[in-house]
This record gives C-alpha cells, sequence and structure tokens, in this order.
C-alpha cells in the first residue's frame, strides 16, 4: 500500500464536500475550520475544555470517521491540568478514539496541528497552545479548509490581536443552574460565551451567550438574561440584548 | 587495537599507566617501548629504571571502551554482525559479505587501508571459527599485514603459533610451556584426559580444551553482536563520493525502494529502519526511525527520515549509504472496505499509524500516547497513558458507576488550606494556588476507599497506610468548579489530622 492509497482512503471513507456552514450557533466550532478559545481570566481552562466538548456533541452526527488528536503544549498541561478520557465520554454519547501529544515547543505544537490536518486518519484537532501568530493560523485555516478537518485552539486569557481563525470565542464560567433536588449542591454548568470575531456571522461579532450544559439530555441551551443570575448576581459584564435570531437550540 | 603513535619514525618510548594493588603498573607500550623490553604488566617502576626518558599517562579506559564501541558501529560498512572482543579486538561475522568486496583477500586489503588511513594500527587475522582468526590476529598477522587462512586449513595453519594465542589465561600458558607444549601443534596429538590431568584445576583444563576446540571448529562459538543484525539491508556505495544534502535524499530514495521491493516480495513489513551514510574521511551517520506497525512503504519511509536527515554532515563526502530494515514481521494487508458500515471501525488505522509515525519521527519516540482504561476505583489510577503503538484501547464503560468527574484532572493533587465543618461537612472556604476562594455550593462526599489489594499492611503495623478520600464537588462564588478531597477520616487512627487537596477541575 503506497501513500497515495493512504491518502485515497481517506478521501473515500469521508465528505468530499464540506457540509456548508450554517450562521446559526456554534458556527461550525468543531465542524469546520480553525475556532480559537480564549479564557476570559486566568484559571478559565476547564470552562474552555467543558464549551469545546459540548459544542463538538452538538453537530456530532455530521462528523466524521476518526480519531481526535489532542495536542498540549507542556507547560499548559502542568498548569491546567490534563483531559481524561472519561471527560469525553461524559460530554458525547459516541466513543472517538484519542491520541495524545504533548510538544514542548509551539513550533513543534503547531508542526503537529498541521500533519494531522493532513492526514486522513483524524476527525478533529483540539490544541492548547501558548499563543500563534497571525501568519501561524492562516496556514492552519488554509490546511483544514483543505482537508476539511475542523481544529479547535484553546488559548489561554492573554490572547488578542490578529487572526486567521474563523471565530474567536471567550469564555469565563458563570455560577451554575440551581439543582433542582439539592440547593446546596452545584447544578448544570454554565458559561458566559463572547463571539469576539466570526468570518461566518460578522454581524453577530461581539454577541455574547449565556450557556447551559445539560449532561442528562447533552444538549446546549441558552440561559435567559433574567434566569442567569439567580443564584449570585452576574459579575457586571458586557452583555447585549438576547437576540433569538442568531441563536438556536442546538440539539 | 590501539590507535597508531603518528609522527616520526623513531617516537619517544611512551606508556600508559595503570594503578592496581600492588602499585602502578604499565598497561600499554608504544612500539619504542616495547623494543626497549617495556612490555604491559612491567611495574612502571621498573620501567622508568629501563628507559630515563620514557613518557607515560593514565590510561582511561572507559574511553578505550567507547572508541572500541564507536569502531565497532563503523564496522557495519563491512558486515552487519560485529562483536566486541576482550578490551581491544573486534569480532567481525563476514561470510556472505566478502563478495561485495570483491573476495576476502581483497575485503581485508581494503578494511586495512581504511584502518590505516583514520588513524589506527592494527592486526588482522581471517579464517574460517572465531578462535583462530583471533589467533591468527594475535600470533601470526604483523601490522598492516593481515594473515588470512583459507578455510578448513585451521588445523595446519595454527600448529606453528604459540599457545598463548588460544586466549587463555596466563596460568595456564606458563604451564603448558613448563610441560614443553610451547605450540598450538604439540596440543594436537596429546590424549585430552591425559592433557586435562595436568592443570592444576579442573576449570582450567576445561578452558584450555574449549579454546582449542573453538579455534579448530569442533567446538561452536557463537559471537555475541553488539547490535543485533538486520532482516534485511541494501547498500548504495557511490563511485564518487556525494556532498550536497540533495544526493543524499536521492541515494535514500533509491535504497528504500529497493528495500521496499525486497520486503514486498517477502510479505513483509518492517518496524524500525536504520540509515546510515559513511563519510569517506571514517566517520559514519546514522539515524533511526521506528513506526507503529509494520510499513515497506518507500514514500512514508523517506518522509520519516526526512525530518532528521539535515543532521547529516556530508563533510568531505559520502560513498556509501546503508539502509537497514529490523524489527520485520509479517504485514497484514487487507482491502480496504468502501463503505463505512463495512468497516471494523470507524478510524482508519493505517493512516493514524502513518500520522503518528510522522509526529515520533519529529518529536522522538513515545511523544504520542494514548490511553487504555484500568478498573480502578482510584481516579489517579484509572487511566494509563502508554506509547501509541498501533493499536487503539477498546472503549472503556467504567464511569457511569461513578459520579460526576472533572473535565480536568491536576497531574498531582495540589495541597489546599481549607476551613471545613469538623468531621466531615464541606469546604467552606480553601486557599489554591495562592487565591482565597469562597465556596457557595458543595456537593459530597463521594467516598472513594483506598484498594487494600495494592497496599499491604506493613510490617509492625507501623508506616503509612493509604486512607480513604472523601470527594467533594465544590463551587466558589465566581463559577469555578472544583474536585476536592480529604484524604483520610479523622478517626481513622491513621496519622494526624487529614489535609485537603484539589485533584479536579469541572468545566
Amino acid at each position: 500500500m503506497d501513500l497515495a492509497t493512504l491518502k485515497a482512503n481517506g478521501i473515500v471513507r469521508t465528505q468530499t464536500a464540506r457540509p456548508p456552514v450554517r450562521a446559526v450557533f456554534p458556527f461550525g466550532l468543531s465542524q469546520a475550520g480553525v475556532h480559537e478559545l480564549a479564557e476570559a481570566s486566568f484559571g478559565d481552562m476547564p470552562a474552555l475544555t467543558g464549551f469545546a466538548l459540548a459544542a463538538r456533541s452538538q453537530g456530532q452526527n455530521r462528523g466524521r470517521a476518526g480519531a481526535i488528536l489532542w495536542v498540549t503544549q507542556a507547560g499548559l498541561g502542568m498548569e491546567h491540568g490534563l483531559v481524561p478520557d472519561g471527560a469525553l465520554q461524559t460530554f458525547s454519547p459516541h466513543h472517538t478514539p484519542r491520541l495524545v501529544v504533548r510538544p514542548g515547543k509551539l513550533a513543534d505544537a503547531l508542526w503537529t496541528i498541521e500533519e494531522a490536518i493532513a492526514s486522513s486518519a483524524v476527525c478533529l484537532v483540539v490544541a492548547e497552545i501558548s499563543g500563534a501568530d497571525f501568519t501561524a493560523t492562516r496556514r492552519l485555516a488554509l490546511a483544514s479548509g483543505r482537508h476539511g478537518v475542523p481544529v479547535v485552539l484553546l488559548m489561554p486569557y492573554g490572547r488578542e490581536g490578529a487572526t486567521a481563525a474563523e471565530a474567536r470565542w471567550r469564555i469565563a464560567p458563570r455560577p451554575s443552574a440551581p439543582n433542582r433536588y439539592d440547593s446546596r449542591a452545584p447544578g448544570a454548568p454554565r458559561w458566559h460565551v463572547v463571539l469576539e470575531r466570526s468570518r461566518t456571522a460578522p454581524h453577530l461579532a461581539g454577541r455574547s451567550f449565556d450557556l447551559e450544559w445539560n449532561d442528562e439530555t447533552l444538549s446546549l441551551t441558552v440561559v435567559p438574561g433574567l434566569a442567569a443570575g439567580q443564584v449570585t448576581p452576574p459579575a457586571p459584564a458586557r452583555r447585549g440584548p438576547s437576540d433569538a435570531s442568531g441563536i438556536c437550540r442546538a440539539s | 587495537m590501539r590507535p597508531a603513535s603518528a609522527g616520526p619514525a623513531d617516537p619517544p618510548p611512551f606508556v600508559l599507566t595503570q594503578s592496581v594493588q600492588a602499585g602502578l603498573i604499565v598497561a600499554a607500550a608504544n612500539r619504542t617501548a616495547l623494543d626497549l623490553g617495556i612490555a604491559p604488566g612491567l611495574r612502571f617502576t621498573d620501567a622508568r629504571a629501563r628507559a630515563p626518558e620514557l613518557l607515560s599517562g593514565e590510561i582511561d579506559r572507559e574511553a578505550d571502551a567507547r572508541g572500541l564501541r564507536n569502531l565497532a558501529a563503523w564496522m557495519v560498512r563491512w558486515t552487519p554482525l560485529a562483536a566486541l572482543d576482550g578490551l581491544d579486538g573486534l569480532m567481525l561475522e563476514t561470510t556472505g559479505c566478502d563478495h561485495l568486496h570483491g573476495g576476502e583477500a581483497a575485503m581485508v586489503a581494503a578494511l586495512s587501508q581504511r584502518l590505516t588511513r583514520a588513524g589506527y594500527a592494527h592486526r588482522m587475522g581471517l579464517a574460517g571459527t572465531p578462535g583462530a582468526a583471533s589467533a591468527l590476529a594475535r600470533a601470526a598477522a604483523k601490522e598492516g599485514v593481515p594473515a588470512l587462512l583459507p578455510e578448513g586449513t585451521e588445523r595446519d595453519g595454527l600448529a606453528e603459533l604459540p599457545v598463548a594465542a588460544l586466549r587463555l589465561s596466563n596460568e595456564a600458558v606458563t604451564l603448558l610451556r613448563r610441560f614443553g607444549l610451547p605450540r598450538i601443534g604439540q596440543l594436537y596429538g596429546i590424549d585430552r584426559k591425559a592433557l586435562a590431568r595436568r592443570f592444576q584445576s579442573r576449570d582450567m583444563a576445561d578452558a584450555a580444551c574449549l579454546r582449542l576446540d573453538q579455534a579448530l571448529g569442533l567446538r561452536i562459538e557463537p559471537l555475541r553482536p553488539l547490535q543485533p543484525p538486520p532482516a534485511h539491508s541494501v547498500r548504495l556505495a557511490c563511485p564518487e563520493p556525494i556532498a550536497s544534502s540533495e544526493a543524499v535524499v536521492e541515494g535514500l530514495r533509491q535504497i528504500t525502494e529497493t528495500l521496499c521491493a525486497d520486503l514486498a516480495r517477502l510479505g513483509q513489513g518492517a518496524r524500525s529502519f536504520a540509515f546510515h551514510a559513511f563519510k569517506s574521511d571514517g566517520e559514519v551517520s546514522s539515524l533511526t526511525v521506528t513506526t507503529a506497525r509494520p510499513v515497506r512503504t518507500p514514500a512514508h519511509i523517506q518522509s520519516l527520515f526526512r525530518e532528521t536527515l539535515d543532521s547529516i554532515d556530508p563533510g568531505f563526502g559520502i560513498d556509501l549509504l546503508l539502509l537497514e530494515a529490523r524489527r520485520t514481521g509479517p504485514m497484514n494487508v487487507s482491502a480496504v472496505a468502501l463503505s463505512g458500515d463495512l468497516a471494523a471501525s470507524d478510524t482508519d488505522d493505517a493512516a493514524l499509524a502513518a500520522l503518528a509515525d510522522r509526529i515520533v519521527a519529529k518529536l522522538g519516540p513515545g511523544s504520542v500516547r494514548v490511553n487504555t482504561p484500568q478498573a480502578s476505583h482510584a481516579p489517579d489510577r484509572a487511566e494509563h497513558w502508554h506509547p501509541y503503538d498501533g493499536a487503539l484501547p477498546p472503549p472503556s464503560h467504567t464511569h457511569a458507576t461513578t459520579g460526576p468527574r472533572p473535565v480536568r484532572m491536576l497531574s498531582h493533587p495540589e495541597r489546599v488550606d481549607v476551613i471545613a465543618e469538623v468531621p466531615d461537612g464541606p469546604p467552606l472556604r480553601f486557599v489554591w494556588r495562592r487565591v482565597v476562594r469562597i465556596v457557595s455550593r458543595a456537593d459530597g462526599p463521594e467516598r472513594i476507599n483506598p484498594e487494600w489489594w495494592r497496599s499491604l499492611p506493613p510490617v509492625g503495623g507501623t508506616g503509612k497506610m493509604p486512607r480513604a478520600r472523601d470527594y467533594y464537588r465544590v463551587e466558589d462564588s465566581k463559577g469555578g468548579r472544583y474536585w476536592l478531597f480529604r484524604d483520610g477520616l479523622y478517626d481513622d487512627d491513621r496519622g494526624a489530622a487529614p489535609e485537603w487537596y484539589v485533584q479536579g477541575l469541572f468545566a
């Protein structure tokens, strides 16, 4: 079997035409293109991870076959902990095999991501990296567009500046939903998500969403603005008027 | 084999010394010193007395061994099977290799010429058995004049050599000389039992007979190669030394294609490939790549080498390229299912393994890891990460019976200062990474007992026993969600008051 066969093999298995990205939530996050997720402040990485996994499980039936490649730059894993395999299963009904790579340098991490995109065995690349300049994101976006492999970049809170990615999201945790069975216990996790930039829906850039993850129905729902700060008053954050047209109850 | 003393025809006497219990002795001497009667084993003071102008230095056995090892690695140019022979010798198995160099005599001459050019003084012997070759090299060969013995003529060829050439202990050699048996040929006719009786001990007699038999080929002597010989190897001799990296790439392309064709003919693939580039100045650069599953795709193997090929510096030119296939095995080639429904799994194992190979070639062995779930209640034991070897572990179904598990786990639980209700209340306030966190809501405890079958109680009843852990899921006022545990109970009699740790973070 030569490399052409290997490549052809991947083409036969996967969709040749990319499904069009609809301008509805989550705007192709973990379905197509490169998406950046950034912390709102230091220590929000768990919320970031949860949101990425939750958004992925929303459109999974359209997903392509293959394994997940999880790239963690070495220093970041020490800081925020590592994602166990069990976490993937709590967020998704399907088992997807996962390979983990922990390169030491950013350049190696970016190389690994690009290499994984070009291979036909990977359905999603999730990368925790310390940063990426415009050229690097452009390379990844082009490769991702050519091979149809979605990329999710989990970035630290200092992430600013130009990017060629499809969208940049900024995520902060919110006090969780009230627990129906025990008022003293935390309930379903909630996140405050700001869509900072978006190429698919530029008119929605700057819009924020308060989202709740239901781990029983595996669905992401929008929390109405009034209910969002029920347990503790919400932090004085910028929040636009709730606009239902840009948000669909993804389930 | 020792580096030749370069320079004028008559260098000053020079010895390397070694300190033993009796004092300083001579470990090695150059030719001038040997001519003056200073032989290895002589006490240094005696040597100094014979030659007052004697120069000396301390011997570095480790560096010598390293040098010998490097030289043995270079010998892969001549034969894949090279072994160390004592402290100063190399043993090469050249069966089937001599025709590549135009016969045994031509091969030995070429090897000798290259060693001389690289500055190695050497004596070479070539014979049908390792013992005979060793005896020839030590007793018959002169420097630069190899001694060859045609196959099957060991008996006659060795007859005139001294018994010391048989790799015997000094005592045995002295004893044989006292019996009036200084030459190997004199041992042939003696009855074995009679010979053995003359030695002081049975071991010494056995050793002498064994060495004699090995030299004559009556008993087989296996070599212990430094590197296991490869299953297949392909060589490309360059008529003119190549000095550009493009030419190296082209040479690599040619030999990978030849090697893969060989493997395909046998229906095999290999999991490790070694590429050697021999430079005309006597150096060798070696690269090794490993793959997750057996492969024989030339383009894939080349792409793996491409990551590190830059590290080969052609220098004054490369005159020989050699590619070896190691760890070969049957290759499982099956037709790919056209429809995803017919495939055994969603994942294309061959493509995934190819990706892992490329990452491993760039980032180093063990950099692609995969988790095999373990049947353990302890959260830090439930996962076992190991290098990906081409097989994906089956999915686990263990999480269904446990409580909620965090989305991120710290690599080691981190100790925190906690204010909590005694004995088993949830934390109210804790300091983690120097930030005070006020707990607004908490859930728990979920008790995880230590697995007693893993830790037997220490003898005598003292010592540290693992303690039960009470896990709490807490949320602070800012929305951060943590997985804390209290290591131990207040009344479990297993040490001081329990401490608190953060183990994971919820989404």
